[in-house]
């Protein structure tokens, strides 16, 4: 086989037992990586199972371009029942682990059942080995590779691991590789921790073959040449995302606090961003063969070094009304060290932050400390508390809605929670095919799409962009922020582009975000690597019958339309200021949003299930048993 | 004037792009571990330290060789290994002073950097500049320009003019 290394790694840790299964017989029906990934969790989970019941399932999924001489093909798939919203969970690192899994000879590798005592799982060329990690059980993230590499005598072995976050069930625990590769979001560190599973450590000597090798060096130098030529790829490889955060508060696409009133004017002048890299960056680093490198690596005497990209820089800024940014650092460090989901804890802070502030809570409920906007304890205290679960920690652990049930009422109205999660941090009143792409999501947070990003991008060229959504998306307006036409079938296209980038084991942000605006780049490197000759519409139309299984799998666990909402402040409270004051959702233009895109993927539009019809021309009738429609 | 690939570990960001291309380059698959050039990381430190061939004067992996099978390509500078006189017995692996010559770990045949005959694979990948080809003398001419650039500077500091 071509691309793929045509296994999959299935273990069971309370037995301790070892098999391996084909690869092949999904490839045609999903792919790889994330696609065949939702086939085995729909396979694998037994509905009921609790997310913490050993026999959750736990899938790491690589794809056939995983590990391959192609930019950016670094990127690893994550899966099982996810602790924050009884769904199916999603998540999804670079680095250099997946690749090195396909070169020790598996695509996808499922872990079921608990350890008795901590362990960790050794995978080497073909090998399997279950190995002890008492001694490990209870070291940060940093120590916990570091310890493995040392034990195993081979400092180029790479490890995904849980901190002490995942060891004690927070909900929302990542998983971290390296050091801040982070499977962030839906709590898969919690997971890993129920296993009594602390890391993965990973090395390989094999190959991923490839079906026309000298196509491929010629279309990997063309389109490396391309990626480093983008304007887009220029500014991530030198400053990351920082510069763009303080044009995203201008614009209200980021929220202040908590969803707070935007523009807030401190951070539009005073965002510390920019300044903090040219002073503390050695240099930007990226993940395996990417030239992009979007993550800034900062070495700040007193606080350490890392690195970090993306969400964060408004999560431990904006998010917590903060501008000091040494505090910003720290909170990242130590969420990355902690094992953390910086995008979840930070919402949790701001939660916190929002209830002191109007009062619902004083410092007695948070262990004496004062939750005031920005306090440097406020943030850096509640991170510890979390992981450790000390004291109202332990509580916020659980999850914003557990603590504000704790609290009462007024906590709970106070909620902006969407699928058990925060959702993505963009001001839906104001975007409004953000607030709609975000809503149907297949997790509390499914941004960024290339369809939300576009929506941003408009001011720079608003007849620019509105040419190229018609081009794309089949309609000018769904560029344009304010308006709620066209937005549907951005979102489609856009969720299918992702779940191609993602089933390939490729990183979106090149293939479909920034770089490339679809996926035809991908898909010449899927055909000259694999050898397979399908058309550009057969991966497409994979992606839909992925996303379908998707939907199948929630619609198991009781979802339904309703639950594809938004917190009711984007109906009700309009923003007081900035560039969109006044700016709301309609709610039954946002409803009137849904119709269309239930009516264009055959979803019931009563129940916004798949329809029978649909799963039966995607193929999925064996999923079909809860859908509305002729048997 | 003959033209060498120089590596400034500085820059590197440590993505592996140069042994993935150079393996698929030269094995025609996807495995960074058959590249001709090996990334050491320091990855908590953010410190990469690319290790390829310095095409030594007196190469040792050519003086150990007890079959001449490692010879120098004049055209390119390249020290290379002739697959039909090489017996596997991988002296030049272990005598080389800087790790620089690889092994397949299957095959155990001996993996060398030929500079792709002058038109090196790594080079073209390599997104920071950490990997360049250059004529040796233009290289070294821009080293001793560097250094003596810093002279006025420090000259200006110790009179106080600054």
């Amino acid at each position: 086989m071509y691309g793929w290394v045509g296994k999959i790694l299935k273990i069971n840790l309370t037995s301790q037992q070892a098999e391996t299964e084909s690869t092949e017989p999904y490839i045609d029906k999903y792919i790889g990586g994330r696609g065949i990934g939702v086939r085995l969790v729909y396979d694998h989970y037994v509905p009921g199972t609790d997310a913490f019941d050993p026999a959750n399932p736990l899938i790491f999924s690589m794809g056939p371009l995983t590990g391959t001489a192609m930019p950016s093909s670094g990127r690893t798939d994550v899966t099982a029942l996810s602790p924050m919203s009884n769904l199916r969970a999603k998540s999804n690192f670079g680095g250099y682990w997946g690749p090195e899994v396909k070169y020790a000879g598996f695509d996808h590798i499922v872990i079921t059942g608990k350890s008795e005592k901590p362990c960790y799982l050794w995978i080497h060329d073909g090998k399997a080995e279950v190995r002890d990690a008492t001694h490990i059980w209870g070291q940060d993230t940093f120590e916990t590779q570091r310890t493995i590499q040392k034990e195993l005598g081979d400092p180029e072995i790479k490890v995904v691991c849980i901190g002490p976050a995942g060891e004690n069930l927070v909900r929302f625990a990542c998983l971290i590789t390296e050091v801040a590769g982070a499977a962030a979001r839906t709590g898969m560190g919690a997971v890993m921790g129920s296993k009594n599973l602390k890391a993965i450590a990973v090395r390989g000597s094999g190959k991923v073959r490839v079906a026309k090798p000298d196509e491929m060096l010629n279309l990997s130098l063309d389109v490396n040449r391309e990626i480093r030529e983008h304007p887009a790829c220029k500014e991530l490889s030198n400053w990351g995302v920082v510069r763009f955060i303080s044009m995203m508060y201008q614009l209200s696409f980021f929220p202040v606090g908590y969803f707070e009133d935007v523009h807030w004017e401190d951070i539009i002048n005073n965002f510390g961003g920019p300044n903090y890299v040219e002073r503390f960056q050695t240099k930007n680093v990226g993940c395996f063969a990417c030239p992009v490198r979007c993550k800034n690596f900062l070495c700040v005497p007193e606080i350490g070094k890392g690195f970090t990209t993306c969400e964060p820089w408004s999560g431990f800024t904006g998010s917590v009304w903060n501008l000091d940014m040494d505090i910003f650092w720290e909170a990242i460090t130590m969420a990355n060290r902690l094992g953390l989901d910086s995008t979840e804890v930070s919402a949790c802070i701001g939660l916190l932050m929002e209830l002191n502030h109007e009062g619902i809570i004083s410092e007695k409920d948070t262990d004496g400390i004062a939750m005031t906007r920005g306090g440097k304890e406020a943030i850096l205290k509640t991170i510890e508390k979390v992981a450790f679960r000390e004291g109202f920690g332990d509580i916020l652990a659980d999850g914003q809605k557990a603590f504000a049930e704790k609290i009462g009422k007024d906590a709970v109205e106070k909620l902006d929670i969407v699928k058990g999660l925060a959702p993505h941090p963009y001001e839906f009143r104001a975007y409004h095919g953000s607030a709609l792409m975000q809503a149907v999501g297949h997790r509390g947070d499914p941004l960024p799409l290339r369809g939300s990003l576009i929506e941003f991008e408009w001011h720079n060229a608003p007849e620019w962009f509105q040419q190229v959504a018609k081009a794309q998306f089949g309609s000018e307006e769904a560029a344009i922020p304010s308006s709620y036409k066209g937005k549907a079938l951005a979102g489609i296209i856009s969720e299918h582009n992702e779940r191609v980038a993602d089933s390939l084991g490729i990183c979106t942000w090149p293939y479909t975000l920034f770089i490339f605006h679809d996926v035809t780049k991908a898909w010449q490197f899927f055909q000259v690597v694999t050898g397979k000759d399908w058309d550009i519409e057969r991966l497409l139309t994979t992606a839909e019958r992925i996303r379908n299984l998707e939907r199948m799998f929630d619609v198991r666990q009781g979802i339904s339309r309703t639950d594809d909402c938004l917190p009711k402040k984007f109906f009700e409270t309009p923003l007081s200021r900035g560039k969109y004051e006044g700016a709301i959702l309609d709610r039954k233009e946002f409803e009137g949003m849904k119709d269309d895109y239930y009516k264009l993927r055959g979803w019931d539009i009563e129940t916004g299930i798949p329809t029978r019809e649909k799963l039966v021309e995607l193929g999925l009738e064996d999923v079909a048993g809860q859908s509305p429609g002729k048997k | 004037m003959i033209k060498t690939l120089i590596v400034d570990a500085e820059k590197c960001s440590g993505c592996r792009a140069c042994e993935s291309y150079c393996a698929l380059k030269h094995e025609q698959y996807c495995s960074p571990s058959r590249g001709r050039i090996h990334v050491v990381k320091w990855e908590q430190e953010g410190i990469f330290v690319p290790t390829n061939c310095m095409r030594c004067e007196k190469p040792a992996c050519e003086m150990v060789c007890p079959r001449r099978a490692t010879y120098r390509n004049f055209l390119t500078g390249a020290m290379q290994v002739d697959a039909f006189r090489c017996i596997g017995c991988l002296s030049c692996v272990f005598a080389c002073p800087f790790g620089a010559t690889f092994v397949d770990q299957d095959s155990g045949s001996v993996l060398k950097c030929d500079l792709c005959d002058g038109d090196p694979t790594c080079v073209k990948v390599c997104p920071t500049g950490a990997l360049t080809y250059e004529e040796i003398s233009k290289e070294a001419y821009l080293k001793i320009m560097a250094n003596a650039d810093r002279i006025p500077v420090l000259v200006k500091k110790a009179v106080g003019e600054d």
